[in-house]
């Protein structure tokens, strides 16, 4: 479940073994390759969702579809598509491409292939997603993985709309080939020393392109010829998705947290203990819905939690399920500062009980600044801070910018920052599933940082995200 | 000296052993059965040319003493009466090398080919050995040994490679040559009995096959959605085999297959196998883009702009990379809108890579041996489903130095191929360092022959660039 597989983890010693520098490219198909599934099924569940779709195109769509899956022509299902949209806004269409990726696409993206996508691009290459799909598809996802260059299908766009058409053929198979081979002319690319990811039956020209094809979790045509030709295949493990199971068990989860709740305070209340009973709370609160969803914890550097009490927890956030973990980590005498939206937060209301947040009102700065001295001054009499410094929760495991707001409350205070960097919490809950994945989450403490001022501020907040980006992109053992 | 005598010694010896097998295979048999010469035919003919006229007594021995060494060329095929066996091979008794072998004389090379093709078109007599051999004589500028056979015998590359291991490695006559075993030639099987030994042999494997046959359904009941599953890719890659490649062009139309006309011409291979490697490819990929590059231009000088067009390739069903033994016929569409060789010959080979997708490539062998069991009229329409492409392109390996005929020195061998549909047939032979390129054209589907013979000489002039 954690980490990279020793094929992945080869094949990216390969990368960095070989040449380096622009004139080696690396080239991604999108669909099967870099996400999992197909996001043009995604766009065509919307349409469907929207009843945009009248029966007769269903039916054309659903016809042609079959007919390409029975040895017809494949890529007519794509034109029918394309000629559907006719007369449709291109921005408008670019926008639900955004909303998509946010909320479905987003989630798809395998750790594994970002990982070869990054190593490719440590080595200096230049790296391109190359598909059939159209840039309304690709675009949201190349830029999350910081991939500059398409090459891709394009439509006609007049005054703003489509006109149903394609500009120059469909890049799908020989096609494919023939734009990369192009992009290679232009861009001065070595294909002989260059590298493509590809899964589809249709992509054995477009993996012939290059020296070093490799075939990513394959269909079985490809597999086939594949083991023929001799090419690698990589099989790469594919986001876990919300099982029936997962759902019952995060349902299990929830009333475990609540309970555990309920037990530390009754204990506390027990003991006359409140300060006591909340941090039992705590303790019960995380271990029991955890144990129970089936997640645990790889930690590395945990003394690092202990050594600089009381301190600033600083972590990236990508799921929900990064505030149970944490809770989990630092365990006692903590909090956290949390903007007043979310204090009515399902999930988030029976932990708030327990670790009595900061709450901030975004809206109004006086109150956020008075509202901060009484966290400093908690801080100050020994409670622990937990902040995410993105300050949102990411789609991707791509690091946003990180606010300052962490860090002069570290210098107010005078306590330390420890970074927390956890990698996959975003793939046993994804951005914005209520659903929980058995696994196993990695957690790796950073050297904690004292000596917080105003004056360096700046790039040292800037050095530590670049700590974060390292440590996600290459995890210590 | 000694050398290359101990050399050719060790190749004679390899060629007596050469295609011993006493019945056709299953694909033999096919095209055996379905041949209706020459529109579907299995006939190649080999073009030699010779730097002087070998001395003709020498010539027949030396021929004579190949039909010894090589047993299969004094045998025929016997067909059963009805088709429950596949054809045997049998010593022919009244095996008489004159019917076989002649010479003639001619004005010049052009003459020769035009001779060597009315040679092809003519038909086998189908109940003696199924070579024929022409030596000419008269040319200005050396000689040339037509010599014809039929596929049943050796196919395209069979041939070639008999060629290569019967010629010698130097220009004298080497004396005492060895020679095959000198078997009892088999008994003369009686057609009758063939049949009958067929249909008991299907007879006394029935029960077991019927029991297969059940086991197999019995398997299929158990796991319905497996098989149908399979059934259904099975078929729909059947269906991209025989449909999808490209529309064939307007210009080489119409074909009648009935008039061959013989083109010939020498590409250096050094420049063909660095444009090979430039663009990702093999020699045969190069050898497919060196074909489209000529046509393109025939397409542009006559006006008539194509993007692509049906080319049938051979591709290996081992590993792609090797010269394995399977192989199997496709289809690809032919990129004929890229100027660039290099680019061309990437095309080319993304395109001859794909068909390893193709689980149903094997089709026609997997079928071929119940095909056999049908009339051949049946047969022969099966091998005709398939879509003729405009163009099939071959590759075959040929010696590798140079190599002499009774005291003549080759200086060139190229294979000319059957039309089966096709409006051109195109083989490359590799001599040393140069490759022989073999061009059968459908001179009813192409217009301007003198056109497209120069179309393709500058693309050789191309390729070396």
């Amino acid at each position: 479940m954690s980490g990279l597989s020793t094929a992945v983890t080869e094949a990216i010693e390969a990368i960095e073994a070989g040449p380096q520098g622009p004139s080696v490219a690396a080239f991604f198909d999108l669909d099967g390759t870099l996400v999992a599934g197909y996001t043009a099924a995604t766009f065509y569940g919307d349409r469907l969702k929207g009843r945009d779709v009248s029966p007769a195109e269903f039916l054309r769509t659903v016809v042609t579809a079959v007919d390409g899956e029975l040895g017809g022509d494949p890529t007519r299902i794509a034109h029918v598509a394309f000629s559907a949209m006719r007369g449709e806004s291109e921005e408008a269409f670019a926008d639900l491409g955004e909303r998509l990726f946010r909320s479905k696409i987003a989630g798809t993206i395998r750790r594994e292939s970002r990982a070869l996508v990054m190593a490719h691009q440590r080595a200096g290459h230049t790296v391109a997603v190359a598909s059939a799909a159209t840039k309304y598809q690709i675009a949201p996802v190349a830029r999350d993985l910081g991939v500059e260059h398409l090459v891709c299908t394009r439509l006609v766009v007049e005054d703003g709309q489509f006109t149903g058409a394609t500009d120059g053929p469909m890049l799908w198979g020989r096609h494919k080939a023939s734009g990369v081979r192009a992009f290679a002319r232009e861009h001065g690319v070595d294909l002989a020393q260059s590298y493509a990811y590809g899964n589809g039956y249709e992509d054995v020209a477009f993996l012939s392109s290059v020296g070093h094809p490799t075939a990513l979790n394959p269909h079985r045509d490809l597999r086939a010829a594949a083991a023929r030709l001799g090419w690698p295949v990589l099989d790469l493990s594919d986001p876990v998705g919300g099982s029936l199971l997962a759902a019952g068990r995060t349902a299990v989860a929830l009333a475990g947290m609540n309970a555990g709740v309920g037990l530390g305070l009754a204990y506390g209340l027990a003991r006359g203990d409140l300060h006591e009973g909340r941090n039992a709370a705590i303790r019960l609160a995380t271990h029991l819905p955890m144990a129970l969803a089936g997640v645990s914890m790889n930690v590395l550097h945990q003394e690092r939690l202990w050594t600089h009490r009381p301190a600033i927890f600083v972590a990236n956030h990508q799921s929900a399920l990064d505030i149970p973990v944490l809770g989990r980590l630092l365990e006692r005498d903590f909090t956290i500062v949390a903007k007043k939206e979310a204090r009515w937060d399902p999930r988030a209301v029976v932990g708030s009980v327990v670790i009595d947040p900061a709450w901030i009102d975004r809206s109004d700065s006086h109150s956020a600044r008075a509202t901060l001295d009484g966290v400093v001054d908690r801080i100050r009499s020994g409670t622990s801070l937990m902040i995410f410094p993105e300050g949102t929760r990411s789609a991707t495991p791509v690091l946003g910018p990180f606010r300052k707001g962490a860090f002069h409350l570290a210098a107010q205070a005078g306590v330390p920052v420890v970074p927390v960097v956890l990698r996959n919490t975003g793939e046993l809950m994804r951005r914005s599933s209520l659903v929980l994945n058995p696994g196993v989450v990695d957690v790796c403490v950073l050297e904690p940082e004292t000596d917080w001022s105003v004056d360096d501020m700046s790039e040292r907040i800037a050095a530590l995200r670049t700590k974060f980006e390292q440590t996600l992109a290459r995890w210590p053992a | 000296m000694n050398d290359v005598a101990d050399e050719d010694v060790e190749r004679w010896v390899a060629a007596a052993g050469w295609s011993a097998a006493p019945e056709l295979t299953p694909m033999q048999t096919l095209l055996w059965r379905a041949e209706r010469h020459p529109v579907q035919s299995s006939t190649s003919t080999v073009v030699i040319d010779l730097d002087r006229a070998p001395d003709w007594d020498r010539f027949v021995a030396a021929t004579d003493w190949g039909t010894r060494l090589v047993r299969r060329l004094r045998q025929r095929v016997v067909e059963p009466v009805v088709p429950t066996a596949a054809p045997t091979w049998a010593d022919d008794p009244t095996f008489d090398l004159a019917y076989h072998l002649r010479r003639e004389r001619v004005a010049d090379r052009e003459e020769m080919l035009v001779h060597a093709a009315q040679i092809a078109l003519r038909p086998f007599d189908r109940t003696r050995p199924l070579w024929e051999g022409v030596l000419y004589e008269g040319m200005p500028d050396g000689a040339a040994y037509v010599l014809k056979i039929h596929h049943a015998l050796a196919d395209p590359l069979g041939t070639v490679q008999l060629l290569s291991m019967l010629q010698s490695g130097r220009r004298a006559h080497t004396p005492r040559k060895p020679l095959g075993d000198e078997a009892v030639a088999p008994v003369e099987p009686h057609p009758v009995d063939l049949a009958v030994t067929g249909l008991r042999t299907d007879v006394a494997s029935l029960p077991e096959t019927a029991l297969a046959t059940a086991r197999r359904l019995g398997r299929a009941a158990a796991r319905p959605q497996v098989v149908v599953a399979s059934t259904l890719r099975y078929g729909a890659s059947v269906r991209r085999l025989l449909t999808q490649a490209a529309p064939p062009s307007p210009e080489l139309s119409p074909r009648t297959g009935r008039m061959w006309t013989f083109l010939t011409l020498d590409a250096p291979l050094e420049p063909l196998r660095s444009v090979a490697r430039l663009g990702g490819g093999t020699l045969d990929d190069a050898a497919v883009a060196l074909v489209l590059g000529g046509l393109r231009r025939y397409h542009a000088r006559r006006d008539s702009p194509v993007t692509e067009i049906p080319v049938g390739v051979r591709v290996s069903l081992d590993r792609a990379d090797d010269l394995g033994n399977r192989f199997a016929g496709a289809l690809i569409s032919g990129p004929m809108s890229i100027e660039d060789p290099v680019d061309r010959v990437a095309a080319v080979r993304g395109e001859v890579l794909s068909l390893h997708t193709e689980r149903a490539l094997e089709v026609l062998d997997a079928a071929a041996p119940l095909l056999n069991r049908m009339p051949s009229v049946v047969a022969a329409s099966a091998l005709r489903t398939a879509e003729a492409p405009d163009a099939f392109v071959l590759t075959l390996p040929g010696p590798p130095r140079r190599r002499y005929m009774a005291g003549a020195e080759v200086q060139g061998m190229y294979v000319l191929g059957p039309l089966p549909g096709a409006a051109l047939t195109v083989c490359l032979v590799t001599c040393g360092d140069t490759a022989c390129v073999g061009v059968n054209v459908d001179a009813s589907a192409v217009a301007d022959l003198a056109g497209l013979a120069e179309c393709f000489a500058e693309e050789v002039a191309a390729f070396s660039a």
